[in-house]
């Protein structure tokens, strides 16, 4: 369909039309990270004042499974970055290859933390709202809330991920039929854009997370 | 290794790619040894320094905030220049606040 060149009436050239959406996704990714700023923030503010119930959460999470999810996040942005690479050329079945790929390390990423590290913190009893909180002591309200950080990150990063994991199914479906080539793939660079910054939101939790509270 | 592919354009950047990637990966493991350094704990928010690395890695490599184009490089530059205001403000009052203890005798 739109193999060749791509260009809405309100666009001077087709390369306006590019540069405009990339431009949209960068503004948009803007305040993404005034958005997690916030976030970190809080974190900074609450382990300040609270710094010994953070290392007991800290100690508490899964390390392991936040590792592996680093080395999945960082390798499904290289792959994608590498089917942007094939798509260049006009490679539409390596981009598929790739984007299948990205969504499978994606979609394992989700079962590692929502599918066996949040139960593990569930049935381990660290919802920070249980009334049988597993620490207890002078560190306990420092470690409730670590886990309140802990469980909203982890959540709104998650929710990023699964709008990342549909916008990678809608890449995949638009490239069967055949609507990206070396000309025109905007809509492939755009999605690439957000799901490098999902893969930064994560590298940027990981040591809030797992490692600073450890040692 | 030691002869990376050139002469086509897509196995040259995939060469790119994969260095970056690598380096990632070197980061990452980095952080996670820098996390086992006997830090006092003020100074544990240390090993986050090779998080920031690879932060500007997936920004400059994947992202290609520096090839790219010059109203997206603002917007990247932008986006640090106000984390780094909201943080900096933000963490003023609990960086630089003086705690007096108060015997519980006193504490009304």
């Amino acid at each position: 369909m739109a193999s060749a060149v791509h260009q809405d009436f309100q666009y001077s050239s087709p390369s306006h039309q590019a540069e405009t959406a990339i431009a949209g996704m960068w503004l948009f990714l803007t305040t993404e990270v005034l958005f997690f700023g916030g976030l970190i923030l809080c974190w900074i503010y609450a382990r300040h004042w609270n710094q010994a119930g953070f290392d007991a959460g800290a100690r508490e999470t899964k390390l392991w499974i936040g590792t592996l999810n680093l080395g999945l996040l960082i390798s499904s942005s290289f792959i994608y970055t590498a089917g942007i690479a094939f798509i260049r050329v006009g490679n539409t079945r390596r981009l598929i290859q790739c984007c299948s790929l990205t969504l499978l390390l994606g979609l394992a990423f989700l079962g590692l933390k929502f599918g066996l590290e949040w139960h593990d913190d569930f049935a381990g009893h660290l919802f920070p709202a249980s009334a049988d909180f597993k620490i207890a002591g002078p560190e306990g309200g420092g470690a409730r809330l670590f886990f309140i950080f802990y469980f909203i990150s982890t959540a709104l990063h998650g929710l990023h991920m699964l709008i990342g994991i549909g916008l990678l199914i809608w890449i995949i479906r638009r490239a069967r039929r055949e609507e990206f080539s070396a000309l025109y793939h905007t809509p492939v660079q755009v999605v690439g854009l957000y799901w490098s910054f999902v893969d930064i939101v994560w590298l940027t939790l990981y040591p809030l997370i797992y490692l600073v509270g450890r040692g | 290794m030691a002869h990376p592919p050139t002469a086509n354009p897509v196995a040259a950047e995939l060469w790119r790619l994969f260095r970056i990637w690598a380096a990632l990966l070197v980061l990452g493991g980095a952080e996670f040894a820098a996390s086992y350094l006997p830090l006092p704990r003020s100074l544990r928010p240390l090993v986050i320094l090779p998080g920031a690395l690879m932060v500007a890695a997936v920004a400059v490599g994947f992202m290609e905030v520096k090839r790219g184009i010059v109203l997206a490089r603002t917007f990247a530059v932008a986006a640090m220049f106000w984390l780094l205001v909201l943080l900096a403000l933000g963490s003023a009052d609990p960086l630089t606040r003086t705690d007096y203890r108060v015997p519980n005798a006193q504490v009304r």
